[in-house]
């Protein structure tokens, strides 16, 4: 290219200088002002609503659960109307972007969410870690956004303005089954805890750990495990220490492994305790009888008596998406559903439509934290302060255990439709 | 001293499975010299094969492991001139080119799964799923222990054709030197063809007890690429007995660092140990690869 | 000193209306294309420096992720630990980077071949255990910096280092002896040393070159994506996007790894944003490797060439039987 060397000395000083340049002209750049690009000036009459989610990658799983209960939120309002603001009804929709289950795809994905498509609120990831990659970028650009699934305690300490998320965090949540089992009259004395080492299933493991120590009893083994690990080892060495219970943060993937690794060990500890995932459609089919009496913790299940006006009760919920995905619902679905009538009720409140400018964004966000708004989910009202700020803390964890292949409520006190069994009867006798 | 030997146990187990594919890699990595990528994704779809055979079936994935190799055997028979396309490249790296081209084609793979059977976990269920049998106090899974046997059964049957009959002296040979081989008359695309053919089938039938020891998805062969690899190179890559004793170790490290160190460590010490190999023995522990 | 003639060659002339362009976008584009651009300026970055490594050395690495994820650890661990100032953090989180592949290149570099790619494979994935295990890096909890929302900073931060690897490449490999050595390496390393090169030396400094500005890259990553997790920046696919990119653009060439960069971020961009509800784009992506690499070994940068030969003789070429002298 440039074979004499002053041309390449001066190409390099222009080079330079250039950089210099543009490093002292960025300082004062467009970047709160750049801000009013999101908002939309086409005129539209209906509400354009970003979702982001995990549709490829390893949570592919539960990023397509989220997606179902945004769809069908999307679907319900939609045949129902639309969102009504005023006395005209306002239909809704939907944007897809693919986080790839990684954070940074998902940042890409939500700024061109908003700069390009110009949505008006967003629908929130799956995973713990992306909410955390797009949670600045929504503070960035003023745009509210709640998940109906991340579930990590770390994402509500960092006190985001922008971003909600309408299940309880799951230190909240992970607490109670072993709660529950203390309570009994021939209580477990002894767990083992394995957890995955992701952050929700560590968040979870601990969280076992901490309420066993606090209801009296002994952990006998902690270990937190990277993802992929082959679980025979790890549970032959349990099988000798003989503990009453097992308990095990992770996903639907892993609970099928552990449960399958102890049963091919022929290992029956007198309970398994799990968390998210055994109320995956997938758990229950793949294992059969195997994946009964596992005890779990939600926050909502088909049972409940909870009703709204979109869905009806929350049998019609479940009714309604069975008929759309052939599977049962669970707490992730729903919440992810109930996510959409917190928007359609602060929307309505402040009786703003589409397409909103930043102003009535703003005012959505501060509607969200004010309003609690009761749906077949329960109520859903976001924490101002503490360490889950923006967080729903108005659900009550339950305690499920597996009885045929369904979910019953089998604690808290106040809530149980049933005993829990306990210990629960082994494998091959079931 | 139950716990130990209940961990030596689970070791060899684990271990046993991948064997196989082990043997399959460096025999194909041998004569064509094409790192695979994509080992994972024929672990993949040998599972899903068996899976949906079973559905529509009912016969045990056990009993179609015949049919699911000699299937993928097919398969990696038409498939194979591609690969070879990429391989004869004239290209300063044509290796390379070859290695990035499996990845592309585990991409392809992943992602046509993903899209055509969506992201459910399937579980694959045999005669031995989940029974186990009591050996001196020592509890040993019945699917592992069926996994581990058939392994070594189906490598001593690739040795003996390897080493006893004349088409395995001729794939020898070819991997030991194509160019001397060519000139003696061996077809090289011929043998090319077989091995690969042979590699694909092997690899999809372990497949079948993959699926059914753990679960079944369309991401799952990314986890088993690593096994995979770590077997391959730890043994050397066209090594037999390099193979087998790089299986055992993958599982008993697996094993023990469970059971005595704590689950966190497994795979990072895994990596490492895989790491020193390389560096102090590049051509695997028992220093007989290629 | 500066003669007219030279500086009006079309070549300088295109390369300075370029910079110009380039200095100017963040004025004339909006934010999300403004964020595509700093994504691609940071894959040139990375694809130049695997380049480096890959191409004029011939030495093919999938742990070159290890080296960004190191980097993008390293500063943020700084700034939020010792709270240091952004670019102070960067220069050190360079300087460990590089000292921190000599000690790892000096054993790794002994292999060659397949047995490099994997080795340096296995010590990504351990890498990423390592900080997976660890406390002080957050483990899977990732690790937050400080947030800084300035579009236009980190745009020019990844373009002047995509600049800087650019210029790197053009003078230390392309017009240099230290690049004719490399070279060397890769054709007949043992004849190179025969002819009385260091090769361990070069080969070092190469590989902690190439280790080095990936280190810096991804220390302008955590600070641009402000959320850094073990699978997001020590993940094998960090690396295989790098090695991909570059045999898509054309492996060893100064222009390659650009127009690869460039083609793959957009179009998987692109792709996520079409196809943003189906997992469709990754068929679309498998296949678009596969075709290119069976089609066009030589990389996007051989393109022209292909089409000025006659469609004839292109077709030929596509569809000839494979030759028998290569068993």
């Amino acid at each position: 290219m440039f074979k004499k060397l002053p041309i390449r000395r001066a190409v390099v000083v222009l080079a330079i200088s250039c950089l210099i340049l543009s490093l002292t002209g960025c300082g004062g750049a467009k970047t709160g002002a750049d801000a009013g690009n999101s908002a939309s000036t086409e005129a539209r009459d209906y509400y354009k609503v970003g979702v982001i989610t995990s549709l490829s990658g390893a949570e592919v799983q539960g990023g397509n659960i989220t997606k179902y209960g945004y769809d069908l939120w999307a679907e319900t309002v939609n045949n129902k109307g639309g969102i009504k603001v005023g006395d005209k009804g306002y239909q809704v929709k939907l944007v897809y972007a693919d986080d790839q289950s990684d954070p940074a795809a998902g940042a890409n994905a939500v700024e061109r969410m908003i700069t390009s498509e110009k949505v008006d609120f967003i629908l929130g990831p799956y995973t713990s870690g992306v909410t955390k990659a797009v949670a600045p970028i929504l503070d960035k650009y003023k745009v509210p956004m709640i998940t109906g699934s991340a579930e990590s305690p770390s994402i509500w300490t960092q006190k985001f303005k922008y971003t909600f998320g309408s299940v309880p965090a799951a230190d909240l949540t992970a607490i109670s089954p072993l709660e529950t089992l203390s309570k009994l009259p021939n209580p477990p004395k002894t767990v083992a805890v394995l957890g995955v080492n992701d952050a929700f299933s560590k968040a979870v493991a601990e969280a076992f750990k901490a309420s066993a120590e606090k209801n009296g009893i002994t952990v006998v083994k902690f270990d937190v495990v990277p993802a992929g690990t082959d679980f025979t080892p790890l549970i032959s060495a349990i099988k000798q220490l003989n503990p009453d219970v097992l308990a095990v943060g992770g996903h639907e993937n892993e609970h099928m492994e552990v449960i399958k690794a102890s049963k091919s060990l022929g290992f029956m500890p007198k309970a398994f305790v799990m968390h998210y995932g055994i109320t995956n459609p997938d758990f229950s089919k793949n294992l059969g009888k195997d994946a009964d009496y596992t005890f779990g913790a939600a926050v909502w299940t088909p049972d409940l008596d909870l009703k709204d006006d979109l869905f009806g009760s929350a049998q019609d919920y479940v009714k309604a998406y069975k008929d759309k995905y052939n599977a049962i619902p669970d707490y992730t679905a729903a919440a992810c559903s109930a996510t959409g009538e917190s928007f359609s009720a602060a929307l309505a409140k402040i009786g703003a439509k589409p397409p909103l400018s930043d102003q009535q964004r703003e005012e959505l966000t501060k509607t969200l934290e004010q309003i609690e708004v009761n749906t077949f989910y329960g109520p859903i009202k976001f924490a101002t302060d503490g360490n889950w700020y923006h967080d729903n803390v108005g659900l009550k964890a339950l305690v499920i255990q597996m009885i045929n292949g369904e979910q019953v409520i089998v604690g808290p006190e106040a809530m149980k439709a049933k005993d829990p069994v306990y210990p629960v009867p082994a494998f091959n006798v079931r | 001293m139950g716990l130990f030997m209940q961990t030596l146990i689970n070791g060899i187990l684990i271990g046993g499975i991948f064997i196989t594919i082990a043997v399959g890699f460096s025999i194909s990595y041998g004569v064509m010299h094409i790192v695979d990528f994509a080992v994972g994704e024929w672990i993949m779809l040998g599972a899903f094969t068996a899976f949906w055979l079973n559905m529509y079936t009912n016969v045990d994935p056990l009993l179609l492991i015949p049919f699911i190799a000699l299937f993928f055997a097919l398969i990696g028979y038409l498939f194979q001139p591609v690969i070879q396309k990429v391989v004869n490249i004239k290209h300063r790296s044509a290796a390379m080119m070859a290695l990035a081209f499996t990845f592309g084609l585990s991409t392809l793979i992943r992602g046509s799964a993903l899209t055509l059977w969506g992201f459910n976990n399937r579980n694959l269920i045999t005669v031995l799923s989940e029974k186990n049998v009591d050996l001196f106090g020592i509890t040993v899974p019945a699917i592992r222990a069926g996994a581990t046997v058939f392994s070594i059964l189906v490598t001593a049957a690739f040795a003996y054709f390897l080493y006893r009959t004349k088409t395995g002296i001729t794939i020898r040979a070819a991997a030991e030197n194509k160019t001397v081989a060519g000139l003696m008359g061996i077809d090289g695309h011929r043998i090319s063809r077989l091995v690969y053919s042979i590699y694909v089938g092997l690899t999809a039938m372990s497949g079948v007890f993959i699926g059914s020891i753990f679960s079944v998805f369309p991401d799952m062969g990314l986890r088993y690429t690593a096994f995979a690899f770590f077997v391959v190179v730890a043994g050397g890559m066209g090594s037999f007995s390099g193979a087998i004793v790089a299986g055992l170790m993958l599982g008993l490290i697996s094993s023990f660092v469970s059971v005595y160190m704590g689950g966190a460590y497994v795979f990072l010490i895994l990596f490492f140990i895989l790491y020193l190999i390389l560096v102090f023995f590049p051509k695997g522990i028992l220093g007989k690869g290629w | 000193m500066l003669k007219m003639k030279q500086l009006t060659q079309p070549r300088v002339i295109i390369f300075i209306l370029s910079l110009i362009v380039l200095c100017t976008l963040p004025w004339v584009v909006s934010s999300f294309i403004l964020r595509i651009a700093t994504g691609i300026m940071m894959w040139i970055g990375l694809a130049l420096s695997w380049n480096m490594l890959g191409g004029y050395m011939g030495y093919i690495s999938f742990g070159h992720g290890a080296s960004f994820g190191v980097g993008a650890y390293i500063t943020g661990l700084l700034m939020m630990l010792l709270h240091l100032p952004f670019f102070v953090a960067l220069i050190i989180s360079g300087v460990i980077t590089y000292i921190f592949a000599m000690i790892v290149g000096y054993p790794t570099l002994r292999l060659s071949g397949s047995y490099f790619a994997i080795g340096t494979w296995a010590f990504a994935e351990m890498m990423r255990q390592l900080v997976l295990v660890l406390d002080t890096t957050g483990g899977p909890e990732g690790l937050r910096l400080p947030p800084m929302l300035n579009d236009n900073f980190f745009y020019f931060v990844m373009f002047g280092l995509a600049l800087l690897v650019f210029l790197t490449a053009y003078f230390f490999f392309e017009n240099s002896d230290f690049g004719l050595k490399v070279k060397a390496v890769r054709e007949e390393e043992v004849a190179a040393r025969t002819l009385g090169l260091n090769t361990t030396w070069i080969k070092n400094q190469v590989f902690a070159l190439s280790s080095m500005f990936a280190g810096i890259i991804g220390g302008a990553f955590a600070y641009w994506i402000t959320y850094i997790h073990p699978d997001s920046v020590l993940g094998p696919l960090i690396a295989d996007q790098m090695v991909i990119m570059v045999l898509l653009g054309g492996i060893g060439t100064l222009f390659g790894p650009v127009i690869g960069a460039i083609v793959l971020y957009v179009g998987n961009q692109y792709m996520l944003a079409a196809w943003g509800q189906s997992s469709a784009y990754l068929i679309i992506l498998g296949l678009a490797i596969c075709l290119v690499i069976l089609f066009l070994p030589e990389g996007l940068l051989s393109l022209p060439r292909v089409f000025k030969s006659t469609t004839k003789g292109a077709f030929a070429r596509l569809f000839s039987p494979p030759r028998k002298t290569r068993i």
